[in-house]
């Protein structure tokens, strides 16, 4: 459901790391241990000028339970806002641009429309049986909305509310873009399947068998592979998306929902383990186990992969790794229930 | 197949078939979207709401004797609503097994999970449910023993499940609120007895 934007990055020194909490922006910090009488003038003024303009890297978390989106500032792991929306929020797609975010309502049949600047409910567009996984085009243009009580994808333009269906397969419920808008990949849940389908037409190119019950996705940056997690066989499946062939299938833990990929890794939440697998995205050869909050569910990445952020759906929260050292960098409370299935993750203005 | 327009829309509400049939087919497909309302499938209940349960309970005994019996996966003496259980596979993960009858009839079946004896933590699921037994989809339960002050103990159990019915809509015997209540009161009336169980002189 989300992409890495930034190349692999290599590991820090842990000194580093620890320093790097969660406080300030990055580049607000050197100014605060300064002591030279021009920074402890200016570094005031600085901050002051930043936080009336900037925003910090913002999540974008559907509170089933609670039925609100709560947003989440993720330089201070504060929620910033809640929109009461209704009809038991589940999935998150946010677009590329950042300007909108759109969050679907299974139980209300209904897609909320986020203008994320403002902070406001723009509109809702209705969408058929139990709208869940959704994922916008790379240029903004159209909305894909997994029907999971269906077989139907639809999608719909952002401008005109114009709507189209294709046929994908049992229960839809993962929906991710390649980078080059050219091709829509949906796990098929029920069908142990990955669909893959041209965006031009929405015709089937290809329907790749993988492990029982794919539901989280992630395209990498490259739109070369597909990461699926089969939350039955307790695996990890890649596809080769040019050769629309099935690369290889890794265990993780147990009932892995989510899936995200930064600096290099695939990360994957496991929801029985209650803990995050972390593989080479590349080898695919496992790197660690992180004990998370309980019932982890969904994964994105920072917009410059550093980072990694998991709902936890029983605990009510929301936590932020280092994707490369895999410390712990803070926890937030969301709400209640919080699912956030997609990519949830806005960059700053 | 090859597929053809059908006038009329989906029913209003609950599950939809797939909106394009012919003839026969048609008909058939009719049929098996009815069953399926009528009968809701626990494997496709995902795409409803989970349901969190969570209830706890102090106990006036040491917990390794709470967890000599809360984690003994065959042990269904302190659950009062189940007549007698039929187990396998002791406490090992996957192969510890269990068929549950209950007093007012009908059986599920649930299977270990997780079993950490250290943490005294166990986690199981319904592998095979009944909603006429159980009105609920895809549970999942934690049952958690924990030290507190003068040598008594804790006990949280919780659950993740969703309603039996999968769609939008369910009938009232399948709504969220039934689903919780019989959960609540299974995990409230379970924790009493064996409180009282442990308890006793």
């Amino acid at each position: 459901m989300s992409r890495v934007d930034a190349p692999p990055r290599h590991c820090e020194p842990k000194a580093k790391q620890s320093s790097r909490r969660l406080s300030f922006p990055g580049w607000l910090r050197r100014f605060a241990p300064r002591h030279d009488g021009l920074s402890a003038l200016v570094a005031p003024i600085l901050l002051i000028l930043a936080f009336s303009s900037a925003r910090a890297d913002e999540a974008f978390i559907p509170n089933q339970g609670g039925g609100d989106l709560a947003i989440v500032d993720l330089a201070a792991m504060t929620v910033a806002a809640r929109l009461p929306l209704g009809g038991k929020p589940a999935g998150v797609a946010v677009a590329p641009d950042g300007l909108r975010v759109y969050v679907t309502s299974p139980e209300g049949g209904f897609v909320s429309v986020i203008d994320a600047r403002a902070r406001r409910v723009e509109k809702r567009i209705e969408a058929p049986g139990l709208p869940f996984g959704v994922a916008v085009a790379p240029d903004g243009g159209k909305i894909y909305v997994a029907d999971m009580n269906g077989r139907e994808l639809t999608e719909i333009d952002a401008q005109s509310g114009a709507k189209r269906k294709a046929e994908v397969g049992a229960v839809p419920s993962g929906v991710a873009v390649t980078p080059d808008g050219a091709v829509i990949v949906v796990s098929a849940r029920d069908d142990d399947a990955l669909v893959l389908l041209d965006a031009e037409t929405l015709a089937v190119r290809a329907t790749i068998p993988v492990g029982r019950h794919p539901f989280g996705l992630a395209i990498d940056a490259a739109g070369e592979r597909a990461y699926c997690v089969n939350v039955e066989s307790d695996d990890l499946s890649v596809v080769d998306l040019k050769t629309q062939r099935l690369v290889a299938t890794v265990k993780v833990g147990k009932r892995p929902y989510g899936v995200a990929l930064a600096g290099g890794r695939v990360f994957a939440a496991n929801q029985y383990d209650e803990t995050v697998s972390v593989l080479d995205a590349r080898s695919l050869a496992p790197l660690a186990v992180v004990k998370v909050g309980e019932y982890p569910e969904s994964l994105s990445a920072s917009p410059d992969g550093a980072r990694i952020y998991v709902t936890n759906w029983f605990s009510n929260e929301l936590w932020a790794l280092d994707a490369q050292s895999l410390e712990i960098l803070g926890k937030t409370e969301t709400g209640e229930g919080p699912r956030a299935f997609g990519a949830f993750v806005r960059k700053t203005d | 197949m090859t597929v053809c327009s059908l006038p009329g829309g989906a029913p209003p509400g609950g599950s939809r078939p797939p909106r394009r049939f012919c003839g026969l087919a048609a008909a058939l497909a009719l049929l098996a979207a009815a069953s399926v309302a009528l009968a809701p499938s626990v494997a496709a209940a995902h795409g409803a709401t989970p349901q969190k349960v969570v209830e706890t309970i102090e106990i006036a005994a040491p917990p390794d004797k709470v967890w000599a019996v809360v984690g003994d996966f065959a042990d269904v003496s302190w659950r009062p609503e189940i007549e007698r259980a039929e187990a396998e596979g002791g406490n090992v993960p996957e192969k510890a097994k269990r068929r549950l009858f209950y007093k007012r009839g009908g059986s599920l079946d649930e299977r270990l999970v997780q079993y950490d004896s250290a943490a005294m933590s166990l986690r199981y699921i319904i592998e095979r449910a009944d909603i006429n037994v159980l009105p609920v989809g895809n549970l999942s339960a934690t049952l958690t023993v924990r030290g507190i002050a003068d040598g008594a103990s804790r006990v949280e159990w919780k659950s993740r499940f969703y309603r039996a019915f999968p769609g939008g809509n369910p009938p009232e015997q399948f709504t969220d609120e039934v689903a919780t209540d019989a959960v609540t009161r299974i995990f409230k009336a379970g924790l009493a007895s064996l409180k009282a169980k442990l308890e006793r002189p």
